[in-house]
């Protein structure tokens, strides 16, 4: 077990430093942008109906965890206790 | 019929034994031969019941072959391996040993032709992985493991009550799938679905697996929850409860993941989604949607045996483990940075590894079923997937805002564990037609599709998108999360109390009658039982044989009327 | 000689306690009982062996035979009892060297080691006889020689137990022989097959009652069935280690088997269980024994008081079986009856060991036991594991026959009875493992038994896990023994 020692490094690590963060993000964008033109490239199977609307899993993803990480944030306003919870008496 | 076969379960409990004997080289030899061995007499059976024994008045099929019954025995040696691997120069010959006996017994279930046989190793697997809880040392160990060993006995007593029952009721003790109907099959059921991790007995994965030591909790990962899978594959294929049952499990360990700041137990939570999805399979019972869960089991025993080697590699080097007090790891420990990213990717179904290959059949097989709202809801849960594990795990741990520790990667075999894992999870999504090969049916399913690779990262990225724009709502507190623990933690204590408060107000209300008869159960039935009480002490000799007689005359008094 | 191996057996062990008591050292005497104490294993081996292959012995003794002389006789059922008796008399006795090295003056060891063989001559005495006022007699030199081995116990209680075990065991050994006595009266003969066959005619009169009542309690004070249990507790308890590891897994197993022989061979079970409805009272006293025991041994502060209790709560599994009167009842019984004599024994067995280091038994001398004598603290958790019923420990097996027996009669309290006891089993296990590994001692010193005592003790342990593993010996026989039983009186 190696106690690592709490320095502040003088020089941020280039992941993170706010121009490398802001590139990332720009390509970050532009792949997201690609997956959705590709859709347009390749023939889709789908099953249901509306799987079959443009962009419908970029939709769809995106919103099913935005309503899970609302509900996760509301469920746990109800559940989160503080972590020595069990431990009180 | 019973040619000479090594019998695999029986070839790792003897290597439990000789581990917990010797010492150094030959032990650390001892521990990487043993599941090799394993692995090699596993694929030394054929077909059928290759081995029974006489037990109880009946013939126990000890070892029956099939080909997923293989399929999970192979997973589960190669776990057994990793682990050992993992666990070689850490661990305590102890944890080692109660590891090995537990793999012994997930691989002896695997084989297990009868019900008799299967219940045995089923509780060999509580027991010694209870032992494994037990070996990390420490008052939470020791008290996590208790609640564990409890529920798990709980459902041990309901699987033996169903199995005693079917065999009484049916006179066959041949393990076969099973219609739900009368009380046994649904004991039965119930015992695995406790194993299985089902809400809301599911409580105990997240409670305890996240204090067994490091290499402890990669053994318990894998075995406990896929040997209730493959049962339920055995016993209870096309139950369309299980659906209903997985579709829970999948959407509760997403939401409790994302509640979760302890590593590991974001890492358990996300064990319960996964066998979520392998049950959903189970339940839609065709040969896409089980081919489906095997595989899928399969793929998810590599990479959450990763998630947990990588998790572990940051406890040992930390001694933290908690996301509020770790990141910015990936600076000092890259390795286990790529390997915790493949796990991650691998858990999400990225395309190129192994989740991809595997998850995509089960929903595959729910669309062919027509089956809409199962496959919607799967669909959401591949993107939430991605979110509770796939980035949340390697974003807080190893990223976020630097935790300013830089400590060194983990000893050699850990870090050859890790990329054992890390090539296997990659290796399989990229070649997937071997382990096509080795499902239960024959796979007419093709996974690399352009549209599917491309809706599948469509849906993922986004996903990944929703997650950093939602950042801020993510914010790690210091908290846990209650579950169906509490019940038993909480809530029965609370309820004996409030029942005694409520007790005395009515006491008071009627001048101390009920505090008499409250008192009367103390001192009628318990308190005569100390080794001061009335029946145990107190008694004279003389008063024993006048009781002796005044028994007789009782008796004889009986007779004679 | 192969013909005289039945009377052999009970006159070998009883001649050799006077020599053993002339013997001037102890060591000598103790080396004389171990070698009794094998060749006795061996005979009664093969006699089994030889039940099983031929059919039931019949062995008149002096030449006289049967229904005038005295006879032997030996089938599936009493071979069996006569192996586990001199099965557990052949592993306590190589442990007690060191125990009664320990615990007994030097001056008195021959004597105690010769009051050790007489009790092995009553035991398999009992056992063997086919006669039942020969019971008596082999039930009084048993009985005598244990009041003897208790008063041995190092702590002065043990007297007051052995006293009140001697009024008790006199009481109960009165009534027997007031009851035998109607029956001779009635019927005019002793030997079980004979009183079995002129019994049905004189049934109904309240004499034959009577009688059957006097057998039955005398015969329960003997077994320690609740509510007659109080003399066993303090006697297992101050008794010496050798004695409390040899009595449980014994003596009360041979009165069980009277009671079986009694019930099933000569009254009849249409008779007993039937008109007399014998079979609800023990019913209810198995129930009320496994409660009731069970939440006495859990309150308990030493841990032979646990076991000591624990074993009433388990006369309560064999007893339940039995009166189920069922095939499958049967069976579970007599397996339990065997398998419990190997838990009990292991695990007194595991106290003599604690005993000899740390010279005392309470749960504060259990207190890190896991580090201070691995051995027998690991010996302790298998055979307590084996007591729980845990799956692939003898106890298993014979549970799993009861709850088989249970649910076939479609009897659910019974089931939940039986699984309720269980818990109450693993409670007081675990109160005693849990100090043993998990209470910290300020005393780390190894300081584990002597080979002679964790050699014996773990061949018990092992055989709890191989009779819980390979079940066809002992289902084989058990199921013979039911067969015996079932078949009725000739």
């Amino acid at each position: 077990m190696s106690q690592p020692e709490p320095t502040k490094p003088q020089t941020l690590h280039w992941l993170q430093q706010p121009a490398t963060i802001r590139r990332l993000w720009w390509l970050f964008a532009g792949i997201l942008l690609l997956t959705i033109a590709a859709e347009f490239l390749v023939e889709l199977h789908p099953h249901f109906g509306a799987d079959g609307w443009t962009a419908f899993y970029a939709i769809f993803g995106f919103l099913s965890c935005v309503v899970m990480v609302v509900v996760a944030k509301l469920i746990g306003y109800v559940l989160k206790r503080r972590e020595d919870y069990y431990e009180r008496d | 019929m019973t040619d000479l076969v090594w019998p695999p379960a029986l070839l790792m409990l003897i290597g439990a034994l000789l581990i917990s004997v010797l010492r150094g080289r030959w032990q650390a030899l001892l521990i990487l031969a043993t599941p090799l061995c394993t692995l090699w007499a596993i694929w030394q059976l054929g077909d059928g019941v290759l081995q029974s024994a006489p037990f109880l008045g009946y013939s126990l099929e000890l070892v029956e072959a099939d080909r997923v019954r293989r399929l999970f025995a192979t997973i589960f040696a190669l776990m057994a391996f990793a682990g050992g691997l993992y666990a070689l120069r850490q661990a305590s010959w102890y944890e080692l040993s109660a590891a090995y006996a537990y793999a012994g017994g997930a691989i002896g279930v695997c084989f297990a032709g009868d019900l008799i046989s299967f219940f045995l190793f089923w509780e060999l697997m509580a027991l010694c992985s209870t032992l494994v809880i037990w070996s990390a040392g420490g008052d939470a160990a020791r008290r996590a493991g208790l609640r564990y060993a409890a529920l798990h006995l709980l459902g041990g007593v309901l699987l033996k009550l169903g199995i005693v029952g079917l065999i009484l009721h049916s006179g066959s003790i041949d393990l076969r799938p099973l219609v739900l109907a009368g009380w046994d099959s649904w004991l039965i059921l119930l015992g695995i679905l406790i194993n299985a991790a089902a809400p809301p007995l599911a409580a105990w994965i997240s409670d305890a697996y996240p204090e067994a030591s490091p290499s402890g909790s990669v053994f318990l990962s894998a075995f406990t929850t896929k040997a209730a899978v493959l049962a339920l594959i055995l016993m209870f294929p096309g139950t369309q409860l299980l659906i209903v049952v997985g579709l829970v499990m999948i959407f509760y360990g997403i939401i409790y993941a994302l509640l979760e700041n302890d590593m590991r137990r974001i890492l358990a939570y996300s064990i319960v989604n996964q066998v979520g999805f392998m049950l959903v399979g189970i339940g839609i019972g065709t040969e896409m949607a089980l081919n489906g869960a095997a595989a899928h089991a399969f793929a998810h025993i590599i990479y959450k045996g990763l998630l947990f080697m990588t998790a572990g590699a940051v406890l040992m080097q930390t001694g933290k483990r908690r996301c509020s007090e770790l990141g910015g790891l990936y600076q000092s420990m890259p390795l286990t940075t790529i390997c915790a990213i493949v796990g991650a990717l691998a858990i999400s179904s990225f395309p190129f590894t192994s989740g991809f290959i595997s998850k995509s059949m089960i929903a595959q097989g729910a669309a062919d079923q027509h089956l809409a709202l199962v496959w919607y809801l799967l669909t959401a849960a591949s993107a939430g997937v991605f979110l509770h594990a796939g980035i949340k795990f390697p974003w807080f741990v190893f990223f976020q805002k630097d935790s300013g520790m830089r400590p060194a990667e983990p000893p050699w075999n850990m870090r050859a564990a890790m990329l054992l894992m890390a090539f296997a999870c990659i290796a399989i999504g990229c070649a997937p037609s071997a382990l096509y090969a080795l499902l239960p049916y024959p796979v007419a399913y093709v996974p690399y599709t352009a549209g599917h690779v491309i809706t599948q990262l469509q849906l993922l990225l986004f996903a990944g998108l929703a997650f950093f724009v939602m950042l801020p709502w993510m914010k790690r507190t210091l908290t846990i999360s209650l579950d169906a623990d509490w019940l038993y933690r909480v809530l029965v204590p609370a309820l004996l109390h409030a029942w005694l408060r409520l007790w005395r107000h009515i006491d008071d209300a009627i001048d101390g009658a009920l505090g008499r008869l409250s008192t009367l159960w103390q001192r009628l039935v318990v308190a005569p039982h100390r080794p001061s009480g009335w029946i145990v002490a107190s008694w004279t000799t003389g008063a024993m044989a006048l009781g002796v007689l005044l028994a007789l005359a009782l008796l004889i008094w009986r007779h004679l009327i | 000689m192969r013909e005289h191996l039945p009377i052999l057996l009970v006159v070998l062990p009883m001649l050799a306690a006077p020599i053993c008591s002339m013997l001037p050292r102890g060591r000598q005497a103790w080396l004389l009982a171990t070698a009794v104490s094998w060749a006795v294993l061996a005979i009664a081996a093969s006699l089994l062996i030889r039940v099983h292959a031929e059919g039931t012995i019949s062995y008149a003794l002096g030449g006289w035979p049967a229904p005038i002389g005295i006879e032997y006789r030996l089938d599936g059922l009493n071979a069996l009892v006569q192996v586990l008796v001199a099965a557990i008399a052949a592993c306590v006795l190589p442990f007690s060297g060191r125990s009664v090295q320990d615990e007994i003056d030097a001056d008195r060891q021959p004597g105690f080691f010769a009051l050790l063989l007489l009790l092995i001559t009553g035991l398999l005495g009992i056992v063997a006889t086919g006669d039942v006022f020969n019971v008596f007699v082999f039930l009084e030199i048993s009985s005598l020689a244990t009041y003897g081995l208790i008063a041995f116990g190092r702590d002065r209680r043990a007297l007051l137990a052995a006293y009140r075990y001697l009024v008790l065991g006199s009481i109960g050994a009165t009534l027997y022989l007031i009851g035998i006595g109607l029956l001779y009266a009635l019927t005019g003969t002793l030997n079980m097959q004979d009183l079995a066959a002129r019994l049905p005619a004189v049934a109904d009169t309240r004499t034959a009652q009577t009688a059957i009542t006097l057998v039955m309690v005398g015969l329960g004070i003997k077994m320690a069935l609740f509510p007659l249990h109080l003399w066993l507790p303090n006697a297992y308890r101050f008794a010496p280690s050798a004695i409390s590891a040899f009595l449980p897994a014994t003596a009360t197993k041979v009165a069980i088997y009277l009671m079986l022989r009694f019930v099933f061979d000569i009254f009849g079970v249409g008779f007993a269980f039937g008109r007399l409805e014998l079979n609800e009272v023990l019913l209810a006293l198995a129930a009320a024994a496994m409660l009731s025991a069970s939440l006495a041994a859990m309150q308990q502060r030493d841990v032979k008081g646990i076991l000591a209790y624990s074993s009433v709560a388990q006369v309560g599994y064999i007893v339940l079986g039995a009166a189920l009167a069922t095939p499958i009842g049967l069976t579970a019984s007599l397996l339990h009856l065997f398998n419990h004599a190997l838990m009990k024994g292991a695990l007194f067995m595991a106290m003599g060991c604690v005993m000899l280091r740390v010279g005392r038994t309470d749960l504060d001398a259990i207190r890190g036991l896991g580090r201070r004598m691995p051995w027998t603290a690991a010996a302790f958790v298998v055979a307590g594991l084996s007591l729980i019923g845990v799956p692939l420990t003898a106890g298993f097996i014979s549970k799993w026959y009861l709850v088989l027996a249970a649910l076939e009669a479609g009897w659910w309290p019974l089931v939940i009875l039986i699984l309720v006891a269980s818990l109450m089993a693993l409670i007081y296990v675990w109160r005693v493992v849990a100090l043993a590994y998990f209470a910290p001692n300020e005393s780390q010193r190894r300081e584990e038994a002597p080979l002679s005592m964790l050699v014996p003790l773990w061949l018990l342990v092992l055989a709890n896990i191989w009779f819980g593993i390979d079940t066809r010996l002992s289902v084989a026989m058990a199921e013979s023994g039911m067969r015996v039983l079932m078949a009725g009186p000739p």
